[in-house]
């Protein structure tokens, strides 16, 4: 692993996303992960509430097409994730933070593949027993939110 | 039962996030109340993203003493990579770093040995405490 981060930090990618002065390098990957973000928590996010009750006048099935928001904002992270990693890997590969964060967003991801499949697939389960969505939704919220806070605490730990 | 469901997310969320953003300054690594001076000489220079570095080692009380000084990113760096040579001798002043044992500055302003200001805004960039 160290290895690897080493190879991967001398890399032309770790190199330029390090050290260009260019204004489109690292402020703007950092921006677009900072923005790839927003898309993919703030549909998470829509989508959980309203399961948790809010906003009822919203049919859950008319929520769907919001899945590929949040892949595209998902992959518009991976994408810069990987860059941002490459420009610092030595030091973030031996960070435990990192690793929570990457946790988080994996666990985060099956509950959100769940949530689309048993609740945004099948509404009609939803309004029978809302109980197991609820419990699903709150939880994501917590886990997209720890993601963020590890993401940023990856800064000062 | 809805409100207090909200209030319990709110202060939940409040929780996680209250921290991150204490921690969004430079005052949480740096004391903004003081500034202390060093002088020395450049070892090292780091012009990278999030933050650039400046080493410089002096000599003061016959003792050795290796300054860690935090700058801009690469786009508000007041150096490139070659634009302070090693071995320039140099006075800073700057607000010191808050861990106990460690010899860091930011908000750094460079002087060569005579007083004179060295470099752009004497190296002042974006990441200066206020």
């Amino acid at each position: 692993m160290t290895d690897f981060a080493a190879w991967l930090q001398d890399s032309a990618l770790g190199v330029w996303t390090r050290e260009s002065p260019s204004i489109w390098a690292y402020p703007t990957v950092l921006t677009l992960h900072t923005v790839g973000l927003g898309v993919l928590v703030g549909a998470n996010a829509v989508i959980d509430f309203r399961l948790l009750g809010f906003a009822r006048r919203l049919p859950i099935p008319s929520l769907a097409p919001l899945y590929r928001f949040m892949w595209a904002g998902f992959a518009v992270n991976a994408v810069t994730g990987v860059m941002l990693f490459a420009s610092d890997a030595t030091k973030k590969a031996t960070q435990p933070v990192f690793y929570i964060k990457l946790a988080l967003i994996a666990v985060a991801l099956v509950i959100t593949a769940m949530i689309r499949k048993t609740v945004v697939g099948g509404p009609a389960l939803h309004d029978a027993d809302p109980g197991p969505s609820r419990r699903l939704a709150a939880v994501s919220l917590l886990l997209w939110a720890g993601a963020i806070a590890a993401g940023r605490l990856m800064a000062y730990l | 039962m809805r409100i207090l469901f909200t209030s319990v997310l709110a202060v939940g969320f409040l929780v996680c996030v209250t921290p991150v953003m204490a921690h969004h300054s430079a005052a949480a690594a740096y004391d903004e109340t003081k500034r202390v001076e060093a002088q020395g000489t450049v070892t090292k220079v780091l012009v990278k993203n999030p933050h650039s570095w400046v080493f410089l080692e002096s000599s003061d009380n016959g003792q050795k003493i290796q300054w860690q000084i935090e700058m801009g990113g690469v786009t508000s760096m007041a150096w490139t990579k070659d634009g302070l040579p090693i071995g320039t001798p140099v006075k800073v002043t700057g607000n010191p770093s808050r861990a106990p044992g460690t010899h860091g500055l930011t908000g750094a302003a460079f002087a060569k040995m005579d007083g004179t200001p060295l470099g752009p805004r004497a190296g002042r960039g974006e990441y200066t405490p206020r």
